[in-house]
């Protein structure tokens, strides 16, 4: 691939950048990209992850919603913008927030030791003064049925509401491809109010031609006392 | 120095990963009127190889296959590398997204 070759020492300049920046605050627990993008594809997505007991919030849970609508826009390029929703045990739902992001993938799959792509978020909320950039790399390895996933991701959050600083964040999931329905997997995530562990279970369901539904749905336990106890996380996608 | 180390090791990846890529038995698939020619693709077992399919028809088709964790549109008139194994001995079936009753084949590790 043409850009493959480049993408190795972008690979190694974002490398060289993590141990300059801290980890992420707040819960990192999200969805585990995949460096590929299926070219024509649209995407039509709803993900949520549940905190229960999340250290520094009075409430007991805290839920965060998104909304996506995709599309490849080439070969290689998928965007996505979102509506982030948030809601609390003692406060009500509220769209606070908007997010784009770009995954490009770097390398035909299979085609060198690791798969490679980047993705690219840009958050910004409705209300407060907060803005929030991330790069991330992906990096995926097949193993037989096994497939093993990194994010590791460079945060930047600025704006009057927010103190300006770099962070850093990694989910790593390793899955076994049991069968198009059923997929186990078990998830890590890490950041710097983040440490946290369990498993997940995937599946994709086909609708009809270029019709599917995928689906993501599993907990994992904090490892430290500032994550939260437990997180609750799933994911419907309808491709078309 | 380090830097330059970094550096020369990522050299040194890539022209590993062309050698490699330099001995990556190649295949060659065609979509025709909505079918794959060959149906039956024969590849050494363990061996990574690489798939060029060619589609001649003027409608996109996509080579869909769980059993080889490989999806991959072919826009119509135009061509795509599939990378794929290494792999045990066996079948693995593949298809056509938008032609699935027609458009089936499967790979036979040996």
């Amino acid at each position: 691939m043409r850009s493959g070759n480049s993408c190795r020492g972008l690979m190694l300049a974002v490398l060289t950048v993590f141990p300059a920046v801290t980890l992420a605050d707040g819960s990192v627990v999200d969805k585990v990209y995949h460096p590929y993008v299926e070219q024509l594809e649209w995407e039509l997505e709803w993900r949520a992850v549940q905190e229960h007991n999340p250290p520094g919030s009075a409430a007991q849970r805290q839920a965060t919603h998104r909304v996506g609508l995709g599309r490849a826009v080439s070969e290689f390029v998928f965007a996505e913008a979102y509506l982030v929703g948030r809601e609390g045990s003692d406060s009500g739902f509220t769209i606070d927030a908007w997010e784009l992001e770009a995954l490009w993938q770097l390398s035909e799959q299979g085609e060198y030791l690791l798969d490679y792509g980047l993705l690219f978020e840009l958050e910004k909320y409705r209300h407060e003064e907060i803005w929030e950039y991330s790069t991330t790399l992906l990096l995926e390895r097949e193993l037989g049925r096994f497939s093993a996933t990194a994010n590791l991701g460079v945060i930047y959050e600025w704006g009057d509401d927010i103190e300006d600083e770099f962070e850093t964040a990694a989910a790593l999931q390793a899955r076994y491809r049991h069968s198009p329905l059923l997929e186990p997997a078990l998830e890590l995530y890490l950041g710097e109010d983040t440490r946290a562990l369990g498993p997940m279970l995937l599946g994709m369901a086909r609708l009809g031609s270029r019709q599917a539904l995928r689906w993501e749905a599993g907990v994992v336990w904090g490892l430290d006392a500032t994550t939260a106890d437990y997180t609750l996380r799933a994911v419907l996608e309808y491709e078309f | 120095m380090k830097r330059a180390q970094q550096w020369a090791c990522a050299v040194l990846c890539g022209l590993a990963a062309a050698m490699v890529q330099a001995r990556t038995p190649v295949f060659e698939l065609e979509i025709r009127d909505h079918l794959f020619i060959p149906e039956e693709i024969v590849i050494p077992a363990n061996t990574k190889v690489k798939l060029v399919v060619i589609n001649h028809d003027v409608t996109p088709e996509e080579f869909e296959s769980y059993e080889l964790n490989r999806e991959k549109v072919i826009l119509g008139g135009s061509k795509a590398n599939i990378f794929i194994g290494p792999l045990a001995p066996g079948v693995y079936p593949f298809f056509g997204e938008f032609n699935p009753r027609t458009a089936q084949g499967r790979v036979v590790v040996e």
